[in-house]
């Protein structure tokens, strides 16, 4: 009898556990279907089964806009001392809040799900530092850049890394999972071992606790780190290619990325930008670094 | 879904599938000794120690795991004491996991009923021989149940360490989802994996619980 009710148990449990995988598989395959099935004219098609993202109209009738920043990463975007957002990314979302008219819904977001929160419609807009990679363009739409960025390296001063050639094996870099700085990483330096993490918040105290020999990051985020704390110096300010950084919007969002493209270029108008840094930045960077770090449309190109 | 990728990314899930279950594992086995101690510790009422002993248990019961393991990783530096990320993993899934099971052997040895005690001390046994032949034997099958549900709870705690930079299964697929943005690919391989990983244990568990309820009688 008890026998008998020990098999029968099993037998459930390798019924029940066959089912749940056979479902979950299922469930993920319907929906990469779908994917494949939109192919090149998928905006068209997503909005006839259910858009992810929500038009210009409808932002403005809903009276909110959702806008993804970083919540821990200064100057750029970050939660000052009473609660609300602050950074350069958040002087223009700010910006374009007053301009569309609607309220302003600040979600924070970590570097890795930056696409994610767009792929599935949790927010309107990304404006947190989001470098234009073709990789990125490929799942999102960006718009117009606002800043120019490179990488950098910053280490500990009494060991400057200047070479990122000369990390020996037995050393970790950090860098924070979904940054550009950890793609160019991983695709050029395979042999570098790196120590990921996924907040700024978490890299620096890491960094700071001295667990990696170097952070790998943006130049901006690198270089304002090595000027706000002791001990530090940024060995490689420039890594990899010039990139830019721009708003990015959900794929196929065109009335949004429309409008975005139409703002940015009467800011630059106004050089709102320059007026931005002068805000935000400057206590950080100094003057020098105004011209090479702001972009302005209409400016250049 | 394309399987190419799912294909590709096999072997990266591989590495972080050994390193969770290596971590858990050490760390489930650090639970058990934490746990067995302080059961003992609060069974017998050592003076000073099950005081001690008492606020361990409910402060490691009511704060959460990602905390503890911020407080190793993070704040201890501070003070000096540098702990790699898979000690730290390992350590704070011991010491979450050792004030779950100290309850669970504690529950155990008050569940013996004490016609037990009292028969035994008739027929002659001294304390220890009491303990060691009727209460411990009563007691642990009794834990039984608790100890496979706290295993499988610890095993699915390991999805916090990637704040401390673990490369484990969770991180893994955030991390391939930040890299390249094949969100459904990732996931799916992250539920495989994670069934592959408790499936067994609550399977082994479940055989175990019936053949100890069948010793119990």
């Amino acid at each position: 009898m008890k026998k008998n009710l020990i098999k029968n148990i099993k037998a459930k449990k390798i019924i029940t556990g066959a089912l749940a995988l056979v479902l979950g598989a299922s469930m993920l395959g319907a929906c990469g279907k779908s994917d494949a099935a939109n192919g090149e004219n998928g905006a068209q098609k997503l909005k006839a089964n259910g858009k992810v993202y929500r038009t210009l109209d409808e932002i403005k009738k809903s009276g909110t806009i959702n806008i993804g920043v970083f919540s821990d990463k200064n100057p750029f975007g970050y939660v000052d001392e009473n609660g609300d957002y602050q950074g350069y990314d958040v002087y223009l979302a700010n910006r374009i809040g007053k301009d569309l008219g609607v309220e302003i819904n600040y979600v924070s977001t970590e570097a890795a799900n930056r696409v994610e929160y767009l792929e599935s419609g949790k927010v309107d807009i990304v404006l947190a530092n989001f470098t234009v990679t073709d990789e990125r363009a490929q799942k999102v739409d960006f718009a117009l850049p606002y800043m120019n960025v490179a990488l950098g390296v910053v280490s500990h001063k009494d060991k400057v890394i200047k070479d990122i050639e000369k990390v020996s094996s037995d050393e970790q870099v950090i860098v924070i999972s979904g940054t550009t700085a950890e793609t160019f990483l991983e695709k050029n330096y395979p042999d570098i071992k790196l120590q990921k993490f996924d907040t700024y918040a978490a890299a620096k105290t890491s960094f700071e606790n001295g667990t990696g020999i170097a952070w790998a990051n943006d130049n901006t985020e690198v270089i304002a780190f090595a000027k706000e704390n002791e001990g530090y110096e940024v060995g490689i300010p420039s890594l990899g290619s010039q990139d830019t950084i721009a708003p990015a919007v959900s794929k196929g969002n065109e009335s949004l990325l429309k409008w975005l493209n139409d703002e940015l270029v009467t800011l630059g108008k106004e050089k709102f930008f320059h007026a931005d840094y002068e805000k935000t930045l400057i206590d950080t960077y100094g003057a020098d670094y105004e011209d090479t770090l702001v972009v302005e449309q209409g400016d250049n190109k | 879904m394309d399987f190419n990728v799912v294909i590709s990314y096999i072997p990266t899930y591989v590495d972080a599938f050994l390193l969770t279950v290596k971590i858990g594992w050490i760390g489930i086995a650090f639970s058990l000794v934490i746990g067995i101690l302080s059961a003992f510790i609060m069974h017998f009422k050592i003076p000073v120690l099950s005081q001690i002993v008492a606020v361990y248990i409910e402060l490691f019961r009511n704060t959460p795991l990602l905390v503890q393991l911020f407080f190793i990783y993070f704040g201890l530096p501070k003070i000096g004491i540098v702990i790699s990320a898979g000690t730290c993993g390992a350590v704070g899934l011991g010491l979450l996991g050792g004030s779950y099971m100290a309850e669970v052997f504690r529950s155990g040895l008050e569940g013996v009923s004490i016609s037990q005690t009292e028969s035994s001390l008739a027929l002659g046994f001294s304390k220890t021989q009491m303990f060691i032949y009727v209460i411990l034997p009563q007691a642990f099958s009794k834990s039984v149940p608790g100890i496979v549900a706290n295993v499988i709870f610890l095993l699915k705690e390991t999805s916090v360490f990637s704040a401390i930079s673990l490369m484990d299964l969770m991180f893994r697929a955030k991390d391939l989802i930040g890299l390249y943005y094949n969100t459904t690919e990732a996931l799916f391989l992250l539920v495989i994996f994670y069934v592959i990983m408790l499936l067994p244990v609550s399977f082994l568990g479940s055989v175990i619980e019936k053949k100890v309820v069948s010793i119990n009688g």
